[in-house]
């Protein structure tokens, strides 16, 4: 058990070092879901500033930033308005780059950024439906808030970076293809992406062609300049100087057993969830959660089912948060689902911690896999059920 | 000694001769039984009595006149850990019925006393229920909720055989009853919301080998294939889970597959999404089926409106003229008559409130009627021929759907595109009589609570039908008025059954707690019924009821 432990700290080591490459198409989709945000805005804009008379007009342009936004498969588009983006619309680009198993650094400033088209989708449909200029104004005035929060600052790691953010300070900034090498030193040579714990520490670019290649989205924070490259470092750079040396501590003594992945929540969740448990759920998921009507939802035969279905805690989160209660979905609090989530993951024997199960959704969740918990000492042997206090 | 000697023999002679007046009959039902069991007034070997689908009976002691005199005769609980939809099976003084885990019960049917008891742990992917077993042979066949379909050994209880039946474990399970039909088991699946795609399958009954599969989901090449934008029909769902009918003389198989999926979601589906909320018309003269016609009752669904309710074949009397027809009824409140031979529509009407149905879930919210278990569901109705008229249950509910305009399919999990709807307004429920020669109704009865019972109709002109607050309920055919009632205090979703055994005729009903979707919030509160209050149900009971 010793050497599996070991064995696991080396990787994490490995991990955190090793380079971590988006998936080759995440960038092109994140600089293209910037390019159609920008079309909108600068359809919402023209007509803000401009001096068109008739309604024709203004409904044209709210419906041109919608099509760029949703893109052609959604129900919002309307072709016969025309589309100034690439008609995968920032909606389709994201939900692709969401759209994956893995969960990346970035991820969390994606869905965010998601989540802000999305508002600003509902209010160009609100415009769409004003009768009263300055109503129609205001809904654009809003969409535009939305938007600016869409492009985020490439100075912002996290949720409020936006897309630039995350292009500016993650593995979302290199290109596929584009050499990527360990941020916690110099590259050897130019071009290369200096990479850490998927933060983007450095663009590394040849002197003769530098000025022209800076990308758009970078938040330089210092410049090393060398014989043949200029590295720009960016502002989340001294995170990663931590992270580098965090690491590096973590190689040396290897001492430090590395944790899998296991889901956030804390004891006082957990006990919170109980009454909700027996609100809401207890009438078809059973008092032993083995189930009645509906399924198991702990215990040895749900852990052996979400290991061979493959569940994540993001899966798990999804069926609680969105379908659950199953006759009324949605009519729980945030922190009620939260709670209760946290009842189900004590009751599958998962150990309690500080940190809170989120009442957002998290890209981090997708990196937690459910199945049998090691070490665990059911109260219920006969069904792998641990009891929430 | 000698006494126990002597009642042994009298036993044994009495055996005899019962068994010498079953003449012909063989010890279990054969092809041919199954083909006039709606003749054989003792036994019902087939889900819905015979192969058109139709709870009648011709011959019946049980009549308007006497009814009101009807008693409980015997009760017997069973495993209560979910709703019962078991449709009962009674041969030869046996009836045969299932718990909502599979466990399965063989009764008495003069007494109800347990004979044997099978009992299966399947891992329940979403929803406990079975619809009951087939007979033959003499084994017990049951297809289960983990997939697998087992044969009994009918006298034992003991298991026979137990194959892995459905193609994809993680999504599929089964809650329908099997049909026996020659020497095969024909079964649907249940995988339409769970992201597979639909099919009807046939197996060797004596040693449960599949013979074939029928998709419900045209592929690359098929016609109707481009009724799918993209890869949708990869996960299309439509399957056929609640129940079949057979012209036997066509060897014409009826069948209705389900909705599409991602339920609520259809900008990713775009599309007719055939066969998904169709009723097909397969031959099955041949060694595999072959799709004779199709009729799509709500094209591009996004409601989870599927007809729920198992075809009815039947010859009926429209202005006039007398014609083949068969019966579908969907959870959008259609009620719908096709003609049989064509699947032309004769007429269609609605029997729960409609509102709202050509709205999409959105990521506001959108209103509809009737809800997700609303309109016609899986027990159907029933057609009389003394009354040329359709006695049909139905939901009256109204819901708000909501879709985030994505979908991820997580093996294992609903792959809906949002979320079952939440109730909206009240919930209550009709019992309909459709005159079938003009297509309106006869009469109906606007109830408290939903119905979804299914209906037995007998030529004496009663209707039988239960309520989910547990009013189980004799009707005069003709006019609507209450013969008789009986408080089962338990929900009944299961459909009424009849037999006779020791010359006594019995009416048979499943009840038990209220399950999934059709838990009410009144229940909690002391539900009025026809005798008293209904609260939240705890035992699962079959109930036998015959004339004093």
């Amino acid at each position: 058990m010793r050497t599996i432990a070991l064995r696991l700290a080396c990787v994490l080591v490995l991990a955190l070092l090793a380079p971590v490459q988006a998936a080759p198409d995440d960038h092109a989709g994140a600089i293209a879901a910037l390019a159609d945000v920008r079309a909108a805005v600068a359809e919402i804009v023209r007509i803000e500033n401009g001096y068109a008379v008739g309604h024709g007009a203004y409904v044209r342009a709210a419906h041109r930033a919608m099509n760029a936004l949703v893109g052609r498969r959604d129900d919002g588009y309307v072709s016969s308005f025309g589309d100034p983006g690439d008609g995968i619309g920032t909606l389709g680009h994201l939900d692709t780059m969401l759209d994956q198993e893995a969960s990346w650094r970035w991820t969390p400033a994606i869905e965010g950024a998601k989540a802000n088209v999305l508002a600003a989708a509902e209010n160009l449909q609100s415009a769409l439906g004003q009768k009263e200029m300055e109503e129609y104004e205001a809904d654009l005035t809003r969409a535009l808030a939305n938007l600016a929060l869409v492009v985020g600052r490439p100075s912002q790691d996290g949720v409020l970076g936006g897309i630039s953010g995350a292009l500016g300070n993650t593995t979302l900034g290199v290109p596929a293809g584009a050499a990527s090498v360990s941020g916690c030193a110099l590259p050897a040579h130019a071009p290369a992406y200096g990479v850490v714990a998927q933060r983007l520490v450095y663009v590394a670019l040849p002197r003769h062609a530098a000025s022209a290649a800076i990308p758009a989205e970078l938040s330089i924070g210092r410049v090393v300049v060398r014989d043949d490259d200029i590295v720009l470092y960016t502002r989340g750079g001294a995170d990663a100087t931590a992270a580098c040396r965090g690491a590096t501590r973590l190689q040396r003594t290897r001492a430090v057993a590395a944790t899998p992945a296991t889901p956030p929540y804390t004891a006082a969740q957990a006990h919170d969830g109980i009454a909700i448990y027996k609100h809401s759920c207890i009438q078809c998921h059973g008092a032993d959660l083995q189930g009645t009507a509906g399924p198991a939802v702990a215990g040895t035969e749900f852990l052996a089912t979400a290991k061979t279905n493959k569940w994540t805690l993001a899966d798990l989160r999804a069926t609680v948060f969105e379908n659950m209660p199953f006759s009324d979905p949605g009519s729980l609090t945030p922190k009620q689902y939260a709670a209760v989530t946290a009842f189900l993951l004590a009751s599958n024997c998962y150990p309690a911690g500080t940190a809170p199960f989120p009442q957002s959704a998290s890209g981090r969740l997708a990196a937690v896999k459910l199945g049998p918990v090691a070490g665990a000492k059911p109260a219920n042997s006969k069904l792998g059920t641990c009891a929430a206090k | 000694m000698l006494r126990r000697v002597i009642t042994l023999a009298a036993v044994a002679i009495v055996s005899l001769v019962a068994i010498s007046r079953l003449n012909a009959q063989s010890a279990w039902p054969t092809a041919d039984s199954y083909v006039s069991a709606d003749t054989d007034a003792a036994n019902w070997i087939l889900p819905a009595r015979s192969y058109t689908g139709n709870r009648y009976l011709a011959h019946a002691d049980i009549t308007t006149a006497n009814v009101s005199t009807l008693k409980k005769a015997w009760a017997t609980n069973i495993d209560a850990r979910g709703p019962l939809e078991t449709s009962p099976i009674a041969w030869n003084g046996t009836v045969y019925v299932t718990s909502s885990h599979n466990d399965v019960y063989a009764l008495d049917a003069k007494t109800g006393a347990i004979k044997w008891h099978y009992a299966y742990k399947p891992h329940v992917i979403a929803f406990s229920a079975n619809r009951g077993v087939a007979i033959g042979n003499g084994k017990v066949y049951e297809g289960t909720l983990d997939g697998h379909l087992i044969a009994l050994d009918a006298t034992t209880g003991r298991v026979a055989w137990n194959v892995v039946a459905a193609h994809d474990t993680t999504n599929t399970f089964y809650t329908m009853q099997p049909v026996p039909y020659k020497n095969m088991l024909l079964l649907g699946a249940s995988n339409g919301d769970w992201g597979g795609i639909g099919y009807l399958s046939a197996f060797d009954a004596a040693t449960g080998k599949r013979l074939w599969d029928w998709k419900t989901i045209p592929g690359p090449g098929e016609a109707g294939h481009n009724t799918w934008s993209g890869d949708s029909w990869k996960r299309g769902g439509a399957a056929i889970w609640s129940g079949i009918a057979i012209d036997t003389t066509s060897s014409t198989l009826y069948a209705d597959a389900g909705n599409p999926q991602p339920d609520f979601l259809g900008t990713i589906r775009k599309g007719a999404n055939l066969y998904s909320n169709s009723m097909v018309a397969l031959d099955i003269s041949g060694a595999t089926p072959k799709l004779k016609w199709y009729h799509q009752f709500i094209p591009h669904d996004t409601h989870d409106w599927d007809p729920a309710m198992p075809p009815v074949l039947f010859s009926g009397s429209v202005g006039g003229t007398t014609r083949s027809l068969v019966a579908a009824g969907d959870k959008g409140g259609n009620f719908w008559v096709l003609d049989a031979g064509t699947g032309d529509v004769v007429y269609h009407l609605a029997v729960s409130t409609q509102k709202g149905q050509d709205t999409e879930p959105n990521r506001k919210g959108d209103i509809a009627c009737p809800n997700t278990n609303g309109g016609v569901e899986f027990n159907g109705g029933s057609y009389l021929p003394e009354t040329n008229a359709f006695y049909v249950p139905s939901v009256d509910q109204c819901g708000q759907w909501t879709s985030p305009g994505t979908a991820t399919y997580v093996s294992g999990q609903f792959y809906l595109g949002g979320a079952f709807p939440k109730l909206i307004g009240p919930s209550s429920g009709y019992m309909s009589a459709v005159d079938i020669g003009t297509g309106k109704f006869l009469w109906r009865k606007h109830l408290a609570f939903p119905q979804i019972g299914g209906a037995l109709s007998l030529s004496s002109g009663v209707v039988f039908t239960g309520g989910v607050n547990g009013d189980f309920t004799a009707y005069d055919a003709k006019t609507g008025s209450v013969l008789w009632h009986s408080a089962t205090n338990q929900t009944i979703q299961a459909p009424p059954g009849s037999y006779s055994a020791g010359g006594k005729q019995y009416v048979i009903v499943a009840s038990g707690p209220a399950g999934i979707n059709f838990a009410d919030p009144r229940f909690a509160k002391g539900a009025p019924t026809l005798e008293g209050t209904y609260s939240h149900a705890t035992k699962a009971t079959i109930t036998a009821f015959a004339l004093p």
